[in-house]
């Protein structure tokens, strides 16, 4: 019935959304869900409600079902390599099951 | 002491004006910890407002006046921009525990303009009635753009350099290591990397990209504060928008400004913190800074207010948008230009004291400084 996928999470900085979103269309992932959010890391809390002026502080969420954890690995090491050196940022993986989608409707699933 | 005495009775004036006492406010409300807040979708549409208004005041000047009398004022804008880096360059960059892509990424910050001190200035020449030039609004791209391109080219060129001698030093090492090599080993060395962190050290290697200077110049005119003020431009010059200019823009200005420096209060007072984890010459420079770069602009402006007759208000202008440091649109072009600089340094350094001494000391004194000319 429900199709396995890997569900992969990525919490970065707002700045960049951009630059995220194009890798993992690149890696030819079929959609992505993004949200605002805030919380504490190793970089201090960041973005949680206060006013600011200029986008800098905010976090987003990407979440991205992927077939396979290769695709899923693929898109980690490249957000990882090109920004979290000087980004604040985490990645991880968990394991997913998809019951309705129109793309992910495999041979077997949904 | 004429000049002092103006100064002084200016500072205490201003304290009680909109802007600044909203500006002490936000801090003051920031400090005791109330749960105040302005939402972040409000903030976006005044600074919208505010810089569609001074983009619109331009943009009407500028269809009857003689743009020949702009080039001056323009190019010096341009040149203290630059000039702002390199200060930063020579000497922040220089301070014990500061890092020079921070300290770059700092004077790119400082050399950029803050649209809501800009708004601040105008208003308060309004206020005296002290006549300025009405494009003088339009130099900020002149001045903003040119320090963001500095600072970026300049930390990179820097870092590449960097990373070059670094580069060459570990081969050096290598070569000594590794050099009974195998023909037969040479397709495993070449794979693909397989683990997270080949991964890295394969980007450190590699990374020497070199800065477009395009791409920056483009992401800032494509920020907020810029393409406001540039699309107010264009449809004060093309367009016919004085009823809402008159109805909406202007009458609403004042207001929108006060509540913009309520937050930028708040925003200084929660960055205090951050500032606090990096040197301490920050402080000192963020302090110093706005005047050194002011009065730098205010003898520029002189010059062009002897050479083609830019006037005392606009030489006030040009002083201030120097004096401030940019909050709205610099930090994510800087961001995004200079990864590995750290925001807490230039972002802290800006907002949090050279934002609030540009606004609170550094507007009167280049005031003072313009009346105490006209009237000596």
């Amino acid at each position: 019935m429900a199709k396995p996928a890997k569900k992969l999470v990525i919490i970065t900085e707002k700045i960049l959304l951009k630059k995220v979103a194009q890798i993992i269309e690149e890696s030819g992932a079929t959609g992505y869900t993004v949200m605002e959010t805030g919380g504490k890391g190793s970089r201090n809390v960041r973005s949680s409600g206060q006013p600011n002026v200029s986008d800098t502080t905010a976090n987003i969420k990407f979440e991205v079902l992927t077939p396979d954890r290769i695709m899923a690995e693929k898109i980690a090491d490249q957000v990882a390599v090109q920004f979290f050196l000087d980004y604040a940022g985490i990645i991880y993986i968990c394991d997913a099951e998809v019951l309705y989608a129109h793309s992910f409707c495999g041979p077997e699933g949904c | 002491m004429d000049f002092l005495s103006l100064f002084l009775m200016d500072f205490v004036k201003q304290l009680q004006s909109p802007t600044l006492s909203f500006l002490i406010g936000g801090m003051v409300v920031a400090a005791l910890g109330s749960q105040l807040q302005i939402p972040e979708a409000i903030v976006k549409i005044i600074v919208f407002m505010l810089l569609t208004k001074i983009g619109l005041t331009g943009g009407i000047a500028i269809r009857n006046s003689n743009l020949t009398e702009m080039i001056l004022p323009a190019a010096f804008s341009g040149l203290v921009g630059i000039l702002i880096v390199f200060i930063a360059r020579f000497t922040l960059a220089k301070l014990p525990r500061v890092k020079t892509v921070d300290a770059l990424a700092t004077g790119g910050l400082f050399g950029a303009v803050s649209g809501s001190t800009m708004a601040a200035a105008l208003t308060l020449l309004e206020e005296r009635n002290i006549p300025y030039e009405a494009w003088a609004g339009a130099l900020y791209p002149f001045m903003d753009i040119p320090a963001l391109v500095t600072a970026i080219v300049v930390a990179n060129l820097y870092l590449n350099s960097k990373k070059s001698s670094e580069l060459a030093y570990s081969s050096m090492q290598e070569s000594f290591s590794n050099k009974p090599v195998m023909a037969g080993d040479y397709s495993a060395q070449q794979s693909y990397p397989s683990s997270r962190q080949e991964y890295l050290s394969l980007k450190q290697g590699s990374a020497n990209h070199r800065v477009k200077i395009w791409p920056i110049v483009q992401e800032s005119l494509q920020g907020p504060a810029l393409s406001a003020m540039m699309l107010g431009l264009a449809l004060g010059l093309f367009a016919n928008p004085e009823s809402v200019y008159k109805g909406f823009y202007e009458p609403a200005f004042r207001g929108l400004l006060s509540i913009l420096m309520l937050v930028m209060g708040m925003e200084a007072w929660s960055r205090v913190g951050e500032l606090r984890k990096v040197a301490q010459w920050y402080v000192v420079y963020s302090v110093v800074a706005p005047f050194v770069h002011g009065l730098i602009a205010f003898g520029l402006g002189m010059v062009a207010h002897y050479a083609t007759g830019f006037s005392l208000g606009g030489v006030v202008v040009l002083a201030v948008i120097a004096a401030s440091s940019s909050d709205i649109s610099g930090p994510p072009t800087l961001r995004a230009g200079i990864p590995s600089a750290n925001p807490s340094a230039y972002i802290g350094a800006s907002t949090a004291i050279g934002t609030p001494i540009a606004i609170g000391f550094c507007i009167p004194f280049f005031l003072g400084l313009a009346q105490a000319i006209s009237g000596g």
